[in-house]
């Protein structure tokens, strides 16, 4: 693995420790909580986050940041709507173009980034309003409706008792793991955010590196848009806005570090339960979801605060 | 070049000809409002109305100067994503407070005060605890927006006393909006060329380094312009809350958006280290322009912010293309 | 004559690395003071401590005869002490008359800043450095490397300094710029101002210097007038020993050619290179910095892919492309930069390692972790490098050791032709005398290497031939029996010079 053990250790076990106090207090102030139903039901919840900060671990990994996620996710939902609707395509297809779109959003993302030399910050932040803006003007606020039963499976069902979107999740979750940490493209990724010079230098192929992340991270807001509009059973334009926050502080709270070079999928998955954690918790105490956004924004400042604090981030 | 030089006619077209260089790019917006204009009022002469064009002009003049602020952030070298956010929670603050009897003056500087504030924080953030801006204040837009619809439940501020609503008010026919994005400009435009804190603002974008080694103090300095920014915030908050006869406690759309893009379409480089406010101001003038002509065009809406997007997009390709070709 | 600025017993230590052992120095008032070192003796830390970046853990620092505390550099510029270091410290996107008085710009009786007064006194400081051609409204990213660093000097004296330290001004100049600099540095000194030249390039230190201050290891090992000096004198001060002792030549047979370029040429920097590499041979290619031999080499490994020309590996003709493509060649480049392009600092010893060879110690794109921590373990063994483990961060080892993972991590992809660019720079003696001898091992065991080196003495221990190389181009070759510094030096500051190269 790119970090080392004991530096694993403290950072994963603290979170882990976390999330199981914020589990214990949550269980001890309602009885709803704990129960498998409830849980379970969290992970639905997760899901469609959870699968776009999968990506995002590589992508800040790398160095870079992708602000467009949630644009991407939100043009893929509205895609699935026209391509069956409107274009008249049989609705897995449909789907499949609509991921393959959100990939292709992704892989425009990639390209500004590494040849044409752009900032990832400004690049996704302007295809953040691009993207959004095609959904806005492709959608024309109308929403989709009326999508055959067996699609609401994917958001909405059980497989073996566990939500499917959970059992995506936990695919998605397995097979990033081991891509960062085993393989040879994982190691590329580390090195590339850690110090693309040197990365360049010992034969790494950089831009390739990158392009693979950000289309990878279109993909997965195309995945999770899909889902989504599964589970709420309806399309619409402003699908997925915000997700971006949720996303990075789950990163960001899981050790990777946002300066590049350092983090895991094991740290996003439990930033993203400490996260969901969180929001169930504060629902449940009566506050209401925009509410909840609060306490996401001081988290995620305050994790980097943390983490600045106790530690030199990026190479020397 | 000796001092009689510069009298020479071929030294002062050499000077000219630098300074349509440097400002090249306020210049393009000044040409396509000038032309987009033209364009829309041959189209459709109401375009050119007098009510038109005061609802373009004195309608996004809260955003010149939100991007005033904005635009010295940028050329700082840091970025404010929560400004969106940050205006809606000042408008707000100012209204409740105007509406439950306090002096208008009270309500104006508290949503100054307010602005000054919260940004000096995410400054602080910035420099002192090193958390890169965008974090700092994506976590800030949250925390404000959040904070915002909690406190209010989107609820409408109406019975606005008629003192508050100052983008209501007249100097010469022209409405008091235009009036404060053209003065406020005019003066951080002079602030940022003739005073030695404006230029150090450059220099901290241009290269942080060289600027700590001639002495600036860096980290203060970062949180003075994020201060300074909240200012200007905050005066785009009471003009924004004063145009209608209610406020909206809501987070107004796209608006860090259409600051951020303004400073950026009109020449502030995302690199930081140059750019003017005088081209923010135009941009953001230009928006309000290319908004109304899909009107008048009769193109839908919606499609506004795929223009944004593009614009942006163009406007940083090209800036990106223009300093490759630097040997620096 | 009494001094302006005077250090007695100063010392420095960085992480527990001493970089001064109580160096005294001093600058006189009109005098050029040359500072003269290897790389890593310490000349980069005493300029520092003189320019108020640095405060010494002991010894005294006097400016005028009173003891001082430099507290930052702006104090020490306040009391008359300016520096030009060799990274330039310049806005790009102001002008050069802004650049110049940033900081310390004139005002007007309102306080705001005097543009009219600045760009004139601008001019007049361009002037007085006899820089006609420079226009104060420029935009100092669009200049030359030559400009820039007038705009630099410009700025130091707008300050009006006693003593102004220079740091290698002129590794990046052209020949006529050299010149032009050496002027100015002559008007200076006219001036009544005191120069610190820190240089290598001993052939300025004799045109320009009264005395030369030599530094070895961190310890000054001698000040001397100019007069009574001489070059081998200078060189033997510096070194500490006599070349042969140094430079440990080993001779191994010489083999077929592994490596010939044709006419390479990579835009403006590399500009129809013609050379061969034998196995068995150590091509040493000396130069002036900016003379193009790291683009040479970054145009050979792949970096900058060459524009023109032809590369022969083995007799075949090949295109190289990319780095990788290089490796699987058969070429590993030691970079000049090592904790920029050399290695990850933030990583383990392990992972940088093994990062050029991840694609040969995988299955399927997986790791063998088992395998990476065998290779890891062999260079700690093989190279002697001194560390807690495969484990321990890069960052935390020597400048030395960490050379050695480098070498290391580069041996690791059997190459047949190495090219190292500055492969001592900035390490201890001891670990310099060990790469001097794993470059003769390797030599003997077939491979070709390339050195790149500033370092003349290397260059003439080390090299079986030499090529010299200016302004992009080949300027002279030079078997090893007739190479002579004098010989070499004049041809590496000859320009528009060719000889036809073996």
């Amino acid at each position: 693995m790119a970090m080392s053990l004991r530096r694993l250790l403290r950072h994963e076990t603290i979170l882990a420790m976390l999330v199981v106090v914020a589990l214990v207090i949550l269980a001890a102030q309602s009885e709803r909580f704990f129960t498998a139903d409830n849980l379970l039901n969290q992970g639905r919840l997760m899901a469609e986050a959870g699968l776009v900060a999968l990506a995002m671990t590589f992508v800040i990994v790398t160095g870079g940041i992708d602000l467009s996620v949630g644009s991407m996710l939100g043009l893929s939902a509205i895609l699935v709507g026209v391509f069956w609707k409107n274009v008249g395509l049989a609705l897995p297809v449909a789907m499949v173009l609509a991921v393959g779109a959100g990939g292709l959003a992704g892989l425009v993302n990639g390209l500004i980034i590494t040849r044409f030399k752009v900032p990832p910050l400004i690049a996704t932040l302007a295809t953040l309003a691009l993207y959004r803006g095609l959904a806005e003007g492709i959608s024309q606020s109308r929403s989709v409706r009326g999508y055959p039963e067996w699609f609401y499976v994917l958001g909405q069902r059980d497989a073996a008792g566990v939500p499917v979107q959970v059992w995506i999740m936990l695919v998605a979750v397995l097979v990033s793991a081991g891509i960062l940490g085993l393989t040879t493209f994982g190691r590329a990724t580390y090195a590339v955010g850690a110090n693309e010079t040197a990365a360049r230098f010992s034969g790494v192929a950089v831009d390739r590196t990158r392009l693979l992340v950000y289309t990878a991270s279109g993909l997965m807001s195309g995945l999770a848009a899909v889902i989504l509009v599964s589970r709420v059973t309806t399309t619409r334009s402003d699908m997925g806005t915000g997700v971006e926050l949720d996303v990075i502080t789950a990163v960001v709270l899981g050790g990777t570090s946002i300066f590049g070079g350092k983090g895991t999928i094991l740290g996003t998955v439990l930033g993203l339960a400490l996260i969901q954690t969180l929001r169930s918790g504060l629902s449940l105490a009566g506050v209401k979801g925009d509410g909840t956004i609060v306490v996401i924004g001081l988290v995620l400042i305050g994790a980097i605060l943390v983490s600045n604090l106790f530690g030199r981030d990026g190479d020397g | 070049m000796d001092a009689v030089a510069t009298a020479t006619p071929a030294a002062k077209n050499a000077r000219l000809a630098r300074i349509f260089a440097a400002h090249g790019q306020e210049l393009v917006v000044l040409g396509s409002l000038l032309a987009l204009m033209a364009l829309s009022g041959a189209v459709n002469a109401r375009f050119l109305s007098e009510n038109n064009l005061n609802s373009i002009f004195s309608g996004n003049a809260y955003v010149a100067v939100a991007a005033i602020g904005m635009s010295m952030v940028i050329i700082a070298g840091h970025i404010d994503v929560s400004v969106g956010s940050l205006i809606g929670v000042l408008a707000t603050i100012s209204g409740t407070l105007a509406v439950r009897g306090y002096p208008i003056w009270v309500a104006w500087l508290a949503s100054i005060a307010a602005g000054i504030a919260i940004e000096a924080v995410n400054g602080a953030l910035v420099a002192y605890a090193r958390i890169p801006a965008i974090v700092v204040t994506l976590g800030m837009l949250s925390i404000l927006k959040g904070g915002l619809i909690s406190a209010t439940s989107g609820a409408w501020i109406t019975n606005l006393p008629p003192g508050f609503l100052l983008a209501q008010f007249r100097l010469f026919g022209i409405l008091a909006p235009v009036w404060f994005a053209a003065v406020l400009t005019v003066l951080a435009a002079l602030w940022m060329r003739y005073s030695a804190l404006g230029r150090s603002i450059y220099a901290l974008g241009g290269n942080p380094e060289a600027a700590r080694a001639v002495g600036i103090r860096t980290k203060p300095t970062v949180v003075f312009v994020f201060a300074l920014h909240g200012f200007f915030a905050g005066i785009a908050a009471i003009l924004f809350a004063s145009q209608l006869q209610v406020i909206q406690s809501t987070v107004p759309p796209n608006l860090e958006l259409n600051v951020i893009t303004a400073s950026v379409i009109g020449g502030v480089s995302i690199l930081g280290g140059t750019g003017t406010v005088v081209g923010s101001t135009l941009a953001a003038v230009l928006f309000g322009a290319i908004g109304s002509s899909l009107i008048f065009l009769n193109v839908s809406a919606y499609w506004l912010k795929a223009v944004l997007g593009l614009m942006i997009l163009a406007t940083v390709l090209a800036d990106m293309a223009r300093r490759r070709r630097r040997p620096f | 004559m009494t001094s302006i600025v005077e250090l007695h017993g100063i010392a420095k230590s960085f992480a527990g690395f001493p970089a001064l052992k109580g160096v005294s120095f001093d600058v006189r008032a009109g005098e050029v003071h040359a500072l003269l070192g290897e790389n890593g003796a310490g000349k980069s830390t005493l300029i520092r401590t003189i320019s108020g970046v640095h405060a010494p853990d002991r010894g005294e620092v006097r400016i005028g005869g009173e003891v001082v505390r430099l507290s930052s550099p702006r104090d020490a510029r306040r009391r008359g002490i300016a520096t030009v270091y060799q990274e330039l410290l310049l806005f790009p996107e102001l002008s050069v008359a802004e650049n110049i008085f940033l900081g310390n710009a004139p005002r007007t009786r309102w306080g705001r800043l005097d543009w009219a007064a600045m760009r004139a006194k601008a001019r007049a400081l361009l002037e007085e450095l006899d820089c006609h051609d420079l226009d104060v409204d420029a935009k100092v990213g669009g200049l030359s490397v030559a400009s820039r660093q007038r705009v630099e000097i410009a700025k130091a004296l707008s300050q009006e300094p006693r003593v102004l330290v220079m740091d290698e001004p002129t590794t990046s100049l052209a020949e006529g710029d050299v010149s032009r600099l050496m002027a100015i540095v002559r008007r200076l000194r006219e001036r009544g101002v005191g120069i610190v030249y820190v240089s290598h390039r001993l052939r300025e230190i004799f045109a320009l210097a009264d005395r030369v201050t030599v530094l070895r290891d961190g310890a000054c090992i001698g000040t001397r007038p100019i007069g009574e000096v001489t070059e081998a004198s200078l060189i033997s001060m510096m070194v500490g020993r006599s070349i042969d002792q140094l430079f440990p030549k080993v001779d191994a047979p010489r083999g077929k050619t592994l490596l010939e370029l044709r006419k390479l040429s990579y835009q403006h920097a590399v500009r129809d290179v013609s050379l061969t590499v034998r196995a068995g041979e150590i091509l040493g290619i000396a130069g002036l910095v900016g003379s193009g031999r790291t683009e040479l080499a970054l145009t050979i490994f792949g970096i900058t892919p060459a524009t023109s020309g032809e590369i022969l590996v083995d007799g075949k003709p090949v295109v190289i492309d990319r780095p990788r493509v290089a490796r699987d060649l058969g070429i590993a480049y030691i970079p000049e930069d090592r904790g920029l392009q050399g290695l990850i600092r933030s990583q383990t010893l392990r992972e940088n390692v093994s990062l050029p060879v991840l694609d040969r110690i995988s299955w399927a794109t997986i790791v063998d972790q088992g395998g990476e921590v065998r290779r890891a373990r062999e260079a700690i063994e093989r190279f002697g490098i001194r560390a807690r483990g495969t484990e321990q961060i890069a960052r935390q080892l020597s400048g030395g050791n960490q050379q050695k993972v480098v070498v290391a991590k580069w041996l690791g992809t059997e190459p047949r032709i190495l090219i190292m660019d500055e492969p001592t720079r900035g390490i201890d003696v001891g670990a310099k005398a060990e790469i001097h001898a794993l470059m003769g091992r390797l030599v003997q065991q077939g491979l070709g290497i390339i050195m790149i080196s500033s370092e003349l003495p290397e260059v003439l221990g080390m090299a079986d031939r030499i090529l010299v190389m200016s302004g992009g181009r080949m300027a002279a070759a030079f078997e090893r029996a007739e190479a002579t510094p004098d010989a070499v030096g004049a041809a590496m500051t000859h320009v528009g010079e060719s000889r036809d190269i073996a």
